[in-house]
């Protein structure tokens, strides 16, 4: 695993994303930026060349599910790894998530160990 | 007398009402009087009755309306579980914080304590001023705790990361939060109508009710789920989730 990729965390509340990054940074990841949610995350993935996404669903403006969507659905931006963080926890939505091509998907609270276990399983199925 | 005053009684009202006791007609005369002494009464008492009938359609509409029954009968509860919830996550997140932070207080004293007792000896070293017996003895010392020093920061390490996982409750808590108070707004929003209601014709009224019906898609988000354990619909934490999507073929 590239520990010097291109992330984007992307999550309403700053207390969460502060929370991601500093695991990723214990991880070893320090290129790391941030979205309040899916339609500012939109333009700076087709702006940026990010390597991976991690993304809450339930979000003001544009969510999760739809961003992730619109990644697939965006020629250059669909073979970005996607993973989900969130509190949604419905089967139905966590389906919904694995039809639209999610790579990974996290229901809150969790614990620094699920995320680096998440991670790595991520990386591993691409090889 | 000044112009402006209106007459209670005309000239031409009164000697009709004579005229009237005259021959004889006492009701007619009956009804002139009561004419006379409340004008517009008849219109006060219509309006009287308009407005009871506005108020009944009105209580009647909001018996019936689903939008306020569903508040009371279902999202008021659902409220006061979800802001129980909050409470019960907070304290958890504080105590989680505080237990954590009281595990890693002795581990400073601790290697501060340490340091303490070796720093002299140290600066002995470093002056070129300690004897041989004395230099095995500290060397010892740094080697004890060095290594004690190695599994204490990993431990160290772990609490702050656990310091760090609590605070999520920040964002579950506010999500459930925002979920409250777009109920009170909803309530809020029911009320003004009530209010206004009594201001407007009924028709006026019926037409601003709001015609919300709750269409949930079939992925809405529904933020954290409080009752987990009792819903067939919602995973019950991470292994659950693997599970699902390993029967999905992830």
């Amino acid at each position: 695993m590239n520990k010097n990729m291109k992330i984007l965390v992307v999550d309403d509340f700053s207390t969460m994303r502060r929370i991601i990054k500093n695991l990723l940074r214990d991880l070893g990841f320090t290129n790391i930026s941030e979205a309040d949610d899916g339609s500012t995350a939109l333009p700076m993935l087709q702006g940026g060349d990010f390597d991976f996404v991690v993304t809450d669903w339930n979000m003001p403006g544009m969510q999760g599910i739809d961003l992730l969507r619109a990644i697939r659905a965006d020629a250059k931006l669909k073979h970005i790894p996607v993973m989900m963080v969130t509190a949604e926890a419905k089967k139905e939505q966590i389906i919904a998530a694995a039809q639209a091509g999610v790579n990974g998907y996290i229901v809150k609270p969790f614990t620094a160990a699920t995320l680096q276990e998440k991670l790595a399983k991520v990386f591993e199925r691409i090889g | 007398m000044p112009a402006t005053t209106v007459p209670l009684i005309t000239l031409e009202q009164a000697k009709e009402l004579v005229q009237l006791l005259e021959i004889g007609e006492q009701e007619v005369a009956n009804q002139l009087v009561q004419q006379l002494g409340t004008p517009g009464s008849s219109e006060l008492f219509a309006e009287v009755g308009k407005i009871t009938r506005q108020l009944h359609d009105s209580l009647k509409n909001f018996q019936i309306d689903p939008s306020l029954s569903n508040i009371l009968q279902e999202d008021i509860p659902d409220a006061k579980k979800r802001l129980n919830h909050v409470i019960d996550m907070t304290e958890q997140a504080a105590n989680r914080t505080m237990d954590a932070v009281e595990s890693c207080l002795p581990i400073a004293d601790e290697i501060t304590k340490q340091l303490g007792q070796l720093m002299p000896q140290w600066q002995k070293l470093m002056q070129r001023d300690l004897p041989l017996a004395e230099f095995k003895a500290l060397c010892h010392d740094i080697d004890g705790f060095l290594q004690k020093t190695s599994s204490e920061s990993l431990r160290l390490n772990s609490l702050l990361t656990d310091v760090l996982m609590a605070q999520d409750f920040q964002d579950l808590t506010g999500q459930i939060l925002r979920r409250v108070i777009e109920l009170v707004r909803e309530v809020e929003e029911s009320l003004i109508g009530l209010v206004t209601a009594f201001g407007k014709s009924s028709s006026q009224f019926l037409e601003q009710q709001p015609v919300k019906s709750k269409t949930k898609t079939l992925v809405a988000a529904e933020g954290p789920i409080i009752d987990a354990a009792e819903r067939a619909d919602v995973v019950n934490g991470q292994d659950d989730v693997d599970d699902l999507l390993s029967s999905l073929g992830f």
